[in-house]
């Protein structure tokens, strides 16, 4: 909200600045693209070369061709398509899900009195520091028992994958959603009340429509996230049908040895794709929602 | 809320088909919980948190507790079973062939329904009619034999068909054929035996394993392992996860492997964390002041400095691993040098800090703009109006208001990269570790990496003094987040 606000106002003022500060902002910027795009080009490179090495020494591309994403998508051994599909589906309702438990408990911590509130929120943060790579010991050791019955949810499962996925970030997003919530008038939850709505009508009729914002920002983290995540999954699932695209994508450079760049450059380029599109048709949501969620929270 | 009754039943009597009574608890135990929860009037809170609990508890604390548990026990390899366990291994481990080593060709079978066998000894040509009860020696003319003069055939006894044999294959291998002075016949495969003694014997009263064999004694030393009574340095593997007190964390002073690095690399993990976030922040605040700027292009410019956020990190830091390559990275092709980057400490260090400004930019150049547009812009007029320059409106209005608003998200930062395992652990390993000086931490070893190489170096996986230096590490990062949490009085809106 304060962001409509303040821009106009902010632009205006600035115009009759002198071109010199625009200048050094110019340099500046151009400065930080070429070190962000560096990478990229490099990977936008290899992915076009055949040999499989991560750049040569030139920087005009020598070789041309499409052999890396033809062996994705042809090679019975390296079923990309897949990966990509796992990922998605994983990503999706990791996102959807979260949304829906973390903002419900978010709502409670914002808006409802009991016992036991300050600590919890407390408790929540101070869970999230814990170096979390320990813990995978116990959680493999947890799912390999939960596999003996439920193999469904168990060890090299998806659907195991995702409870463990939305169990931890759910600290975040309840802080995440919490902060937002705390800014959205009481006065509106007060007048819905006296005009007769349950607690769960204000839920569902007032809150949720209004932080839509910040529950889109925080379905994106929790998707990229998801997309990003590779040490979890990488020890959870075995199965070459059953990785996702980062696991999938690993075992191409992961050996110490005969490691194959092109195909690797070529499927981050694929799986970066939709990510960048969500990011950057969401960039507005995202600057909002991020700061929200931490200042006022 | 029928649904999920129903399918919390059906999962409580699934464990119960597979007797698995840990699950059958967790679920029966989520199961009361939600109904009192979502039928009573009272619990209106819990109605909206109870999904996440149980989430966050399951998946988040029971783990941590795991953790805090393991830190007190003797686990490693070789430590890992229960003691049991460890009994049944050792006491299988004491089973060991006669001074002769005497074998014996086998027909395995079924006589009036029970699991039997013909041994012959084809040293002595001696035939025995074996069953798990006791073991008979044959006189020539009970049994038929083949052209060897093994038996193969005997009254009664049908021998088992090939497909038979299949089947039974776990009740070979655990058959026992009891033989005089506590000897035993053990099957080899379909068609083998061997005569086995057990040397070692473990009496259950007194707690004593006794090795027959070489005389020994011993006795649990309390340690997770047996060891000789009158040596005890003699340890029997495998050992068992014993109960330790606070041995783990006792040996992290004492023990000079892990001390003596152990100062160095949290020195290092200290500034590897505070100086990234320092930059991080640098850069990307100024980013976002720079694109507040009224410039040509600023949302296009905009989509690309945030690009390295929605690229999947893990991928990025590799990359950037082969783009340091000496001979074929791109970083030594741009300026036309062979830097080997990964063999000099400094070099590795600013390498590894480079690599995460790529990475960290975007995030921090988000968040500056949040803040910048979150400070209400009359102040500015304000300032403008009593006559403050530019620069001094950032100093003194903007900076402090900043750092004010962001420093959650900066303490949280300096939590993340506090323990920031993929970044160092794909990008360097640590390294470079000068090996030729006995060293055994890198020069861009961080703790959590650290603790990675001496838990699970090679073989031997330490899981008990792993999970205390982890204990440690949260101490540390929890009561710096709790501290600067107060300072903030983030928590002061809570209540």
């Amino acid at each position: 909200m304060s962001v409509k606000t303040v821009k106009p106002a902010s632009s205006t003022r600035k115009k009759p600045r002198t071109t010199k500060g625009n200048l050094l902002a110019h340099a500046y910027i151009w400065v930080l693209i070429l070190f962000v795009l560096f990478p990229i080009y490099v990977v936008i490179e290899s992915s076009f070369n055949p040999t499989g090495v991560l750049t040569s020494g030139s920087f005009i591309p020598s070789q041309f061709s499409w052999a890396n994403y033809h062996l994705l998508f042809s090679d019975p051994h390296v079923p990309f398509a897949r990966w990509i599909l796992n990922s998605i589906v994983l990503a999706t309702a990791n996102s959807v899900i979260a949304v829906f438990i973390g903002g419900a408990s978010a709502f409670a911590f914002s808006r409802m009195k009991f016992r036991g509130r300050k600590i919890g929120l407390q408790a929540l943060l101070l869970v999230q520091v814990f170096p979390s790579f320990l813990a995978l010991a116990a959680i493999y050791v947890m799912m390999e028992r939960v596999y003996t019955v439920f193999p469904a949810i168990g060890l090299g499962s998806l659907g195991g994958l995702l409870l463990i996925y939305l169990g931890g970030a759910m600290g975040v997003n309840i802080w995440l959603l919490r902060g937002y919530i705390d800014t959205i008038p009481m006065e509106l939850d007060e007048a819905a009340r006296i005009d007769g709505a349950s607690t769960p009508q204000v839920y569902w009729l007032i809150f949720f429509p209004l932080a839509a914002p910040v529950l889109a920002v925080t379905a994106l983290l929790a998707f990229i996230g998801t997309f990003n995540e590779f040490i979890l999954a990488s020890i959870f699932l075995t199965d070459v049908h059953r990785r996702t695209v980062a696991v999938g994508l690993n075992s191409f450079v992961g050996a110490e040895f005969g490691q194959n760049w092109g195909p690797f450059a070529a499927g981050s380029l694929i799986a970066s794709i939709p990510l960048v599109i969500l990011f950057l048709s969401l960039q507005r949501f995202i600057i909002g929602g991020l700061t929200q969620g931490a200042t006022k929270g | 809320m029928a649904a999920v009754d129903a399918l919390l039943l059906a999962m409580f009597l699934a464990s119960v088909h597979k007797h698995a009574v840990d699950l059958e608890l967790i679920i029966a135990f989520v199961a009361l919980i939600s109904n009192y929860v979502y039928f009573s009037k009272r619990t209106m809170p819990f109605k909206f948190l109870l999904p996440g609990l149980i989430l966050l508890t399951l998946f988040v604390v029971v783990p941590v507790v795991y953790t805090v548990q393991m830190s007190f026990y003797h686990y490693q390899s070789g430590n890992i079973i229960s003691k049991d366990g460890a009994i049944t291994q050792l006491l299988n481990n004491g089973l060991t062939p006669d001074a002769a080593n005497t074998s014996y060709d086998m027909v395995l079978g079924d006589d009036a329904g029970q699991f039997s066998a013909l041994l012959t000894n084809p040293a002595t040509h001696i035939s025995y009619f074996a069953t798990e009860k006791a073991v008979t020696t044959l006189q020539p003319g009970q049994f038929t034999a083949d052209s060897k003069g093994d038996a193969v055939g005997y009254p009664g006894f049908k021998p088992y068909t090939p497909d038979q044999e299949a089947n039974l294959d776990s009740v070979i291998s655990n058959a026992r054929f009891p033989m005089p002075n506590g000897n035993f016949i053990q099957p080899q495969d379909t068609s083998s035996a061997s005569l086995l003694t057990q040397s070692i014997q473990y009496d259950a009263k007194t707690g004593v394993l006794k090795n027959t064999a070489t005389g020994k004694s011993y006795k649990d030393n309390g340690n997770g392992n047996f060891a000789n009574v009158n040596n005890p340095k003699d340890v029997l593997y495998p050992g068992w996860k014993a109960f330790s007190k606070f041995q783990n964390y006792a040996k992290l002073l004492s023990d000079p492997n892990i001390r003596g690095p152990f100062i160095g690399v949290f020195v290092w993990t200290f500034l590897f964390a505070a100086t990234t976030v320092i930059l991080m922040f640098g850069f990307g605040l100024l980013l976002a002041i720079a694109l507040e700027q009224n410039l040509r292009f600023k949302r296009f410019y905009r989509s690309i400095v945030i690009l390295p956020y929605a690229i999947p990190s893990f991928m990025s830091i590799l990359i950037w691993k082969g783009m340091f390559n000496t001979q074929f990275g791109a970083v030594n092709a741009l300026f036309h040098t062979h830097i080997d980057f990964f063999d000099s400490p400094w070099l590795a260090r600013l390498m590894v800090l480079v690599v995460n400004l790529w990475l960290g930019l975007p995030y921090f150049y988000l968040i500056s703009t949040g803040a910048l547009q979150a400070i209400p812009s009359d102040l500015e007029e304000a300032a403008e109006m009593d006559g403050a320059t530019a620069t001094q409106i950032l100093r003194r209005i903007k900076l402090p208001l900043l750092l004010q608003i962001l420093s959650p998200l900066l303490i949280s930062s300096f939590a993340f990269n506090f323990n920031n395992f993929n970044l160092i652990y794909l990008l360097t390993g640590g390294g470079p570790t000068d090996v030729l000086h006995g060293q055994t931490a890198g020069a861009t070893d961080i703790l959590i990496t650290y603790t990675y190489k001496t838990a699970f170096n090679g073989a031997q996986q330490n899981y008990g003094s792993a999970s205390a230096i982890s204990m440690l590490i949260f101490i540390i990062v929890a009561s710096l987040s709790l501290w600067s949490l107060r300072r903030s009085r983030v928590l002061d809106m809570v209540s």
